[in-house]
């Protein structure tokens, strides 16, 4: 394997982590850590993409910071909305959020 | 120096996979955070590694720095006790893991056969250039994360709120 690949699995393997963490816990806040997990795996991919490509050097790091912004937002989205159910229910687990269900 | 590089890379991809594993394994949800810690580092190690030092400061000040600080909060404004063990995985948990195994492995194979016509050298450029593209090329979308960025904290705050007239 190169070095771009080596780089390209580790991420697959954390986003898929990432990804069972959101469907096998119930607890909120551990789901928005999952999330970050998963937006942490495609950094990986976006710097090393941006490290090993011939043209695009440096355009993955940009897209990162935009990464970052973005995930610092969600989390404070998802923070308050679990602190806003706690508040309400007293509890947060993700099967007590079903008032939408049709 | 090759070898060296190897080394590094197995080590902190280790201490990522296992960190990771550990943050949905954990019964108690402040051990899964601090183990998210530990896996945001690695990552950090990683920026290092791909010559993106910039990236890994802003890993550490960002994600070490401020979401896990505000995790670790929201945990213990929420949590007084464990609670029942019971549901502490979903149960489509043992549903969803092979299938997560079976997905990862297939794009792992994917991406690790595929060919990127890519360089063998690393060719990250420097911090001022990664300045300049940010405010030069990127300025639109940057104004744009800004503006997303504070309508986060005003919903934030609104949401966490506490209601008077209900």
């Amino acid at each position: 394997m190169t070095p771009l690949q080596q780089y390209l699995a580790l991420s697959m393997a954390l986003f898929f982590i990432g990804a069972w963490g959101v469907l096998a816990r119930r607890n909120l806040i551990l789901v928005v850590m999952c999330v970050e997990l998963m937006l942490n795996a495609i950094n990986i991919a976006l710097v090393a993409f941006s490290n090993y490509s011939p043209t695009g050097a440096g355009r993955g790091e940009v897209f990162v910071f935009f990464v970052f912004a973005l995930a610092a937002a969600e989390a404070a989205i998802g923070l308050a909305i679990a602190i806003a159910m706690y508040r309400l229910k007293e509890k947060l687990s993700v099967d007590d959020l079903d008032e939408m269900k049709g | 120096m090759p070898q060296f590089s190897q080394i590094a890379f197995l080590i902190i991809g280790s201490i990522i996979i296992i960190s990771a594993l550990f943050v949905v394994l954990f019964k108690e949800l402040i051990y899964s955070a601090l183990s998210m810690v530990g896996c945001f580092l690695g990552v950090a190690g990683l920026f290092v590694m791909l010559h993106a030092e910039l990236v890994a400061a802003a890993q550490v000040l960002i994600y070490v720095g401020a979401i896990s600080v505000l995790i670790i909060f929201a945990i213990m404004l929420t949590s007084h006790r464990t609670g029942d063990l019971r549901l502490f995985f979903h149960r489509q948990a043992w549903v969803a893991a092979p299938i997560c195994a079976v997905a990862a492995v297939a794009l792992i194979v994917v991406m690790s056969t595929a060919d990127y016509n890519a360089t063998a050298e690393a060719q990250n450029p420097g911090d001022e250039q990664i300045a300049s593209m940010l405010f030069n090329e990127y300025a639109f979308p940057f104004e744009l994360v800004s503006l997303a960025l504070l309508v986060a904290m005003v919903g934030a705050v609104l949401l966490a709120k506490k209601e008077e007239n209900r």
